[in-house]
């Protein structure tokens, strides 16, 4: 996982460049570079660290190319060094490339190039594309057809984009199975691995599909055919977001930010026509066997997702964590397997699609990025219109994908005759009052969540415990939690409490419990875990609603609302609950370690 | 831009302070808050700045004068009727220019980092009104509630009835238009129905603060503050002309200024600061968070412990002063305790004026205001507050809100 991004212009690009590739840190930043060209020749600027740190070192804002690329790395071939840092050179130093993605021949690739006398200056993958794109071109003396026979030898994933001294004004990039789009503004072109890249400047993009390739020069872009050498006619596709939206704007942070877009981010899939959610409710009717997808968060938000099919719809959609579900995989024509991801572009879902479609599955997905692999890879994608989410733990994008397949649920309910009509208008109402239910949350509770969390910032081991619905979202809530402060959170169903871990509860583990609305089974049998912890003197925070008797050693008492909407409030509380451990313990809140946004390696 | 800077409130409640000084002249970690202000806004660019005065104005005007000192240009504004914030701002209408903005800060506020940078962030991608809010610790309805959709703040609820709220309030800086003075003169000097009118339009954005963030109120108050911001300090700055004699024991983070003398056996367990031309001596004793303001004389043998010296005071040998502050000027004899628990662990009560204020804290000692003059041998009850001025004999015991 990297990012990528390109401009080239009438005006010095430094600026727009360092803008471009720390925009794009959230996919990956333990170092960062830059190649342009300069006098005829290409300089390169790159070292370890994030996008500021290169800066203060090495100045990129301040370079007065017109042609460069950038790139911010997150390493998976070769170490966290400089020399292994993008861009890398040819050995003539007259090609330079940045790329994401695995060249999976590029052992057998740089023995040949090894023989025929190139000498490597790192251990990466990418720089034998450099090292190939000159040998073919000392052969052919053309940039363009260099570019292409090289691109034509590489087996596995990429998206590159490469600047040669021989072709000083125009850059050339390509995407196989990883994300690069071109971003068309005036007086200057750019590229980009996302939207973010230059979404400042231009909300006018052209987005590659595999197989293709892209000349990008300062007053006009083509694409092309990779193997026919035709000029593929691509239309422009502007996108909605806006530029502030992708700021901080007044928040310290962007998690913080983007837990308070909830409500709205809520609204826009309540938005989301009836005919996509009843195209899809269609689609799951019609198959004989559904799976939910997803890895990480969507693995718990497809979690949810089969709780609330078989309450609502009365049918057992098995979620599958997306990295495990090509050993379990048994589709075929009848099949339909639902993806659920943010990026769109998340290795190991990509992998499971594309398996399933191979047994002849029908195949949908529930994504946030518009153009990206997954959305353009299934027979049916719902675009949840969360918004770009830049914080690397996720929530907005979460929690939507969990109402979205909450009104899955009720059409198919509905559909099926599973669901009475009072009950689906009642759940209706309930969703609809939800982004206020959630507003009031942040406004009312925010500070007593942020004491409590500053209060037991300290503890070094955490239960979460939930049943029944509520076990997917103390599952999420302890995913939260370990991502960003890195304090062992586990999360588990009450059940399980008396076969085992009872024996690790003292007075030094802590345990959150969700606790259900009312008084009815669910709820009591939630009380009676946390009966479990404190009689073995443990201590017991409830996230409960009001009415519940306190048995807890600390509560956060949140208002009753509907009983189907109930689950996700206590689930933003339980972000909250993570976001304020983490500013309480100092942590790199948007950007945590070992973490990248869209998880694009296997 | 320009800053209008607050410094008249009443201070009820923060007596014996209160009675010679505006809360901005209270002292934490070794600077007023009004010094800690100026301070924060020059480093935001900000050198430009007027003053509202209010009670003991001239204690702001006789410090900081034409703020040259501190690398900013000050003005003052006397309010000539003490009726609350709205006056305050319009008295200093003439000072700005009309289609700007303006920063608007209240001088009793002290934040752990310096909240101008962030607020200045924001206005520039909101190019609007901006309020700062944060969530108080801990949480409390005392200042109302600001309701937010995503940072547009929607409403601003000055009296809340909502139970078990923990909430966003105002934190007491805002980047403003000038229009304000319009809106202000028109509704009689009511800053609320102002705040409504910009939320409604062209509407209100919240900068989110979320460092450390205390409203100085209470004389107690100024022990939180002065902890929360001595909790900042990284690494030791000792002056190489202060004079620190052998054998003196120095842990933790300290700020020891020029001209300070630190006597043999003395041992500072930082954070501690000790400020310009202080005298700390032989075998004293100053633990955690004791803040010493400038000229401050503590004796052989003394324990200092939680407690903020404004400056020029004198700490007798063999006293105890813990979880106290004390003003400029004040004398305390030798060998005189400060108590600073109930013997029952209940909190302590504080008689303010006829009043008894329950702080909510276990460990509490004694409030001197300026010029007290305490004999030697005193045993000084948790929660005392010594009016300026007051004069104790030797050997006397004053029995405030403790039991």
């Amino acid at each position: 996982m990297c990012g990528i991004s390109g401009v080239v212009s009438f005006h010095p690009i430094g600026d727009r460049l360092y803008e471009g590739v720390r925009h794009l840190e959230y996919r990956g930043y333990d170092s960062c570079g830059v190649a342009y060209v300069q006098n005829h020749h290409i300089e390169v600027r790159k070292d370890v660290g994030t996008v500021d740190e290169v800066q203060s070192k090495a100045n990129i804002r301040q370079l007065l190319a017109a042609v460069g690329i950038a790139h911010t790395r997150w390493a998976t071939h070769g170490k966290v060094t400089k020399a292994n840092a993008h861009p890398h050179l040819s050995c003539k130093a007259d090609f330079a490339v940045v790329h994401n993605g695995i060249i999976a021949n590029y052992k057998a690739l740089r023995a040949t190039l090894s023989k025929a006398g190139h000498t490597f200056c790192s251990e990466t993958d990418t720089e034998i594309i450099a090292h190939l794109i000159e040998h073919t071109y000392a052969e052919c003396g053309d940039v363009e057809v260099a570019f292409v026979e090289a691109l034509t030898a590489l087996e596995g994933s990429y998206a590159l984009a490469m600047i040669s001294v021989h072709d000083a004004e125009r850059i050339f990039c390509a995407r196989h199975e990883s994300p690069l789009i071109i971003g068309v503004g005036s007086e200057t072109n750019y590229v980009g691995s996302d939207f973010n890249a230059f979404i400042d400047y231009t909300k006018n993009t052209v987005i590659l599909d595999d197989g293709e390739y892209g000349i990008v020069s300062k007053d006009s872009y083509s694409v092309k055919n990779l193997h026919s050498g035709e000029v593929v006619d691509k239309s422009i596709t502007v996108v909605p977001w806006d530029s502030e939206l992708s700021r901080k704007g007044g928040y310290p942070h962007y998690m913080l930010k983007e837990i308070h877009e909830q409500p709205l981010a809520v609204r826009n899939a309540l938005n989301i026509g009836d005919d996509e959610i009843g195209a899809l409710a269609d689609m799951i009717l019609e198959a004989r066997r559904v799976h939910l997808l997803g890895v990480g968060t969507t693995y718990y938000v497809a979690l949810l997702g089969q709780y609330l099919m078989a309450a609502v719809a009365d049918m057992d959609l098995p979620a599958v964590s997306s990295d495990e579900f090509r050993h379990l995989d048994k589709s075929d024509g009848e099949s339909l397997v639902i993806a659920i991801s943010q990026s769109g572009e998340t290795y190991d879902t990509l992998m499971s699609l594309r398996h399933a479609k191979e047994r002849g599955a029908k195949t949908a997905a529930i994504v946030n990025v518009l153009g990206s692999s997954m959305a353009r890879l299934v027979d049916r994608v719902i675009l949840q219109g969360s918004g770009p989410e830049v914080c690397v733990v996720s929530t907005k994008a979460a929690l939507t994908q969990m109402i979205l397949l909450a009104r899955i649920a009720i059409e198919v309910g509905t559909r099926r005759g599973s669901l009475s009509a009072d009950l689906q208008r009642e759940y209706t109402a309930a969703l609809t009052a939800l982004p206020g239910d959630i507003d009031n949350l942040l406004n009312e509770k925010s500070g007593l969540i942020r004491a409590a969390a500053y209060r037991h910032a300290h503890v070094p081991n955490w239960l979460f415990l939930g049943r029944g619905i509520y076990y997917p979202i103390a599952l999420e809530a302890a995913l939260k939690m370990k991502e960003v402060t890195y304090i062992h959170a586990e999360g588990m169903p009450g059940g399980f409490l008396k076969h085992g871990t009872l024996s690790l509860v003292d007075d030094k583990l802590y345990t959150l419990v969700f606790v259900p609305p009312g008084n009815g089974e669910l709820h009591g049998m939630t009380m009676s875990s946390v009966e479990e912890v404190k009689a073995r003197g443990g201590f017991v925070f409830g996230i409960a609603f009001e009415g519940v008797d306190d048995i807890f050693d600390e509560r956060l008492v949140l208002p009753v609302t509907s009983d189907f909407t109930a689950p996700f409030l206590p689930l933003v509380a339980a972000q909250l609950l993570a976001y304020f451990t983490a500013t309480a313990l100092k942590r790199n809140v948007d950007k945590p370690r070992s973490l990248a946004k869209s998880v694009t390696v296997a | 831009m320009k800053a209008l800077i607050l410094t008249g409130g009443a201070g009820r409640r923060f007596v014996p302070f209160s009675t010679t000084r505006p809360k901005g002249m209270a002292v934490v970690a070794g600077g007023s808050l009004i010094r800690r202000t100026l301070n924060h806004l020059r480093e935001a660019g900000i050198t430009d700045a007027t003053v509202v005065l209010g009670q003991h104005g001239d204690k702001v005007t006789s410090t900081f004068a034409d703020g040259s000192d501190l690398g900013v240009h000050l003005t003052y504004v006397e309010q000539d009727r003490a009726r609350g914030i709205g006056d305050a701002i319009l008295s200093a209408r003439d000072r700005f220019i009309a289609r700007e903005y303006f920063i608007l800060v209240y001088s009793d506020v002290v934040t752990s980092a310096n909240p101008f940078l962030q607020a200045l962030q924001s206005f520039n991608s909101f190019k609007g009104p901006i309020a700062s809010v944060c969530l108080p610790a801990p949480p409390t309805a005392r200042y109302g509630n600001v309701y937010l959709s995503g940072t547009r703040i929607t409403k601003i609820v000055e009296k809340p009835t909502v139970a078990g709220l923990g909430n966003y309030v105002l934190a007491g800086l805002f980047v403003l238009p000038t229009e304000v003075f319009g809106l202000l003169h028109s509704s009689d000097g009511d800053m609320e129905k102002v705040f409504a009118e910009l939320v409604r339009n062209p509407g209100l954005n919240a900068s989110i603060w979320e460092e450390g963030w205390i409203d100085v109120e209470q004389p107690w108050d100024i022990l939180a503050a002065n902890r929360m911001v001595m909790d900042t300090w990284e690494e030791s700055h000792i002056s190489r002309h202060a004079v620190i004699e052998g054998n003196v024991t120095i842990t933790g983070p300290v700020r020891i200024e020029r001209g300070a003398v630190i006597k043999s056996g003395a041992v500072l367990a930082g954070p501690c600061y000790i400020g310009h031309n202080c005298y700390v001596g032989n075998n004293s004793l100053l633990r955690e968070y004791s803040s010493l303001g400038p000229g401050s004389l503590i004796g052989y043998g003394v324990e200092l412990k939680n407690c903020v010296l404004f400056g020029n005071s004198k700490v007798g040998r063999l006293s105890f002063v813990g979880d106290s502050v004390i003003g400029e000027n004040v004398d305390i004899g030798s060998g005189t305790m400060t108590i600073n628990e109930n013997m029952d662990r209940t909190a302590i009560v504080v008689d303010v004026r006829g009043d008894a204020l329950d702080s909510g804290l276990v460990k509490l000692g004694a409030f001197l205001g300026d010029d007290v003059k305490v004999g030697a041998g005193n045993t000084l009850a948790a929660g005392t507050v010594l009016l300026p001025g007051t004069s104790i004999p030797h050997h006397a015991t004053v029995t405030g809100g403790g039991k």
